[in-house]
């Protein structure tokens, strides 16, 4: 699934992710927010969730 | 009072025995301590009584001392003062934003901060410079002495105030006059060893300018900080009793929060904490209509629209951020209000 998160700001594209985890397995997260990288890598430690980076404002987050 | 008891924010107003003293304060401080008059001896044993004051309780030399009308101004005194044209600056990732400033014009290195909060200095070279931060201002967390360190130390104390001894080799050190509830503008300057400074201001002299502080709000600062210190003893142990409840609150109470560093490794009276899927700048609206004025370090609150680089340095979460200040006179209750608040706003938010 693809998450345009693009031209939203904190803490929205975190908000819109854990919903759509919720269904998916896999998302894959289009974000510009100069907080989504931190906040995913908090996010990810906090849930015990897992992302990597695909290229700039794309990531790959998966629900463990 | 009534208002302040909701205030959780990092200013304060000026301590009551500081405002007390305010109006004599400048009937008896208006002369220029420089000068030969009556008036100005009179000033320059002000100032002198002020200077051992400050001393006292900052651990330093009354000689040791300059004050300064801007506290940012200490930052650039403080460390281009001790390099030199083969020094790197060396500081740490959570170091105040006028240390990146005078790191920029200079060969430097920024060391990471780990999750706990603490950076890892490197031993250097003698005319290396180390910015080194006795207590981050944003999450309150203690840093460890440098001792392994063989260069200059400029010593930002302006978060801990006279709560922490400067490390054992300090060149150069900064205290603001905040911390102790004393009046704005107003910056305590030291230089351990002149020799080794350079004033990088234009100048004639070593001397930095002598009169252009105001020496009423000086000594108002001395008497705020003789005051605060007192009542901060006297309320360490219960700071730290409601710093530890509110961390259980947070935890128990509220959940998927991120809390910045250990108890026993941060001045009691400061806390930062992040909570998940919650936007910090409607939660600090929200408590402020309900009389709780809180600090907030998310990229929603600042004006630049980035995180907090102290936060995301130290890899916590950066939105829902919220940072409280327990003032010396707040009473327990006030907490337990504030926290009930909080957990109905943030419940009303996450779902």
């Amino acid at each position: 699934m693809l998450l345009n998160c693009l031209g939203m700001r904190c803490p929205i594209p975190i908000i819109k992710l854990a919903a759509a985890l919720k269904e998916e397995a896999e998302v894959i997260l289009l974000s510009d927010d100069p907080a989504t990288l931190p906040d995913l890598t908090a996010w990810a430690r906090m849930t015990g969730n897992a992302y990597e980076i695909l290229s700039a404002e794309r990531y790959l987050v998966k629900r463990l | 009072m009534g208002s302040v008891t909701g205030n959780f924010q990092s200013e304060s107003p000026l301590h009551p025995a500081a405002t007390a003293f305010l109006v004599e304060a400048f009937q008896r401080g208006w002369s220029d301590p420089e000068k030969r008059h009556a008036g100005s001896r009179k000033a320059a044993i002000l100032l002198n009584e002020a200077k051992e004051n400050f001393a006292g309780h900052l651990g330093i030399r009354r000689e040791q001392i300059e004050i300064l009308s801007d506290t940012a101004l200490g930052f650039h005194l403080g460390l281009t003062g001790l390099l030199q044209s083969d020094s790197t600056l060396y500081y740490p990732a959570i170091a105040r934003s006028e240390v990146f400033a005078v790191a920029d014009g200079h060969s430097s290195h920024k060391l990471p901060t780990d999750s706990s909060g603490q950076s890892t200095p490197p031993s250097g070279s003698e005319s290396d410079v180390l910015a080194w931060q006795l207590a981050n201002g944003e999450t309150g967390i203690r840093a460890a002495h440098p001792t392994e360190f063989k260069g200059r130390i400029f010593a930002d104390a302006t978060a801990s105030g006279a709560l922490l001894p400067l490390p054992e080799r300090w060149s150069s050190a900064l205290w603001s006059s905040r911390a102790w509830q004393g009046p704005a503008g107003l910056g305590i300057f030291a230089i351990a060893d002149r020799s080794i400074w350079r004033n990088p201001l234009p100048h004639f002299d070593q001397r930095i300018g002598s009169t252009d502080f105001s020496l009423p709000l000086a000594i108002a600062s001395a008497i705020a900080l003789d005051a605060w210190v007192r009542e901060y003893r006297e309320r360490e142990e219960s700071l730290h009793a409601i710093n530890v409840e509110i961390r259980n609150f947070l935890l128990t109470e509220i959940g998927q929060v991120d809390i910045a560093g250990s108890v026993d490794k941060t001045l009691p009276h400061l806390l930062s904490f992040s909570l998940l899927y919650v936007d910090a700048e409607m939660l600090a609206t929200e408590l402020d209509r309900r009389g709780f004025a809180v600090d907030s370090g998310s990229a929603c609150n600042s004006a630049n629209m980035e995180p907090s680089h102290v936060l995301s340095a130290m890899g916590l979460l950066t939105h829902g951020n919220i940072r409280v200040t327990l003032h010396n006179l707040l009473d327990r209750q006030s907490v337990l209000t504030f926290l009930q608040t909080l957990k109905a706003l943030v419940f009303d938010m996450r779902s």
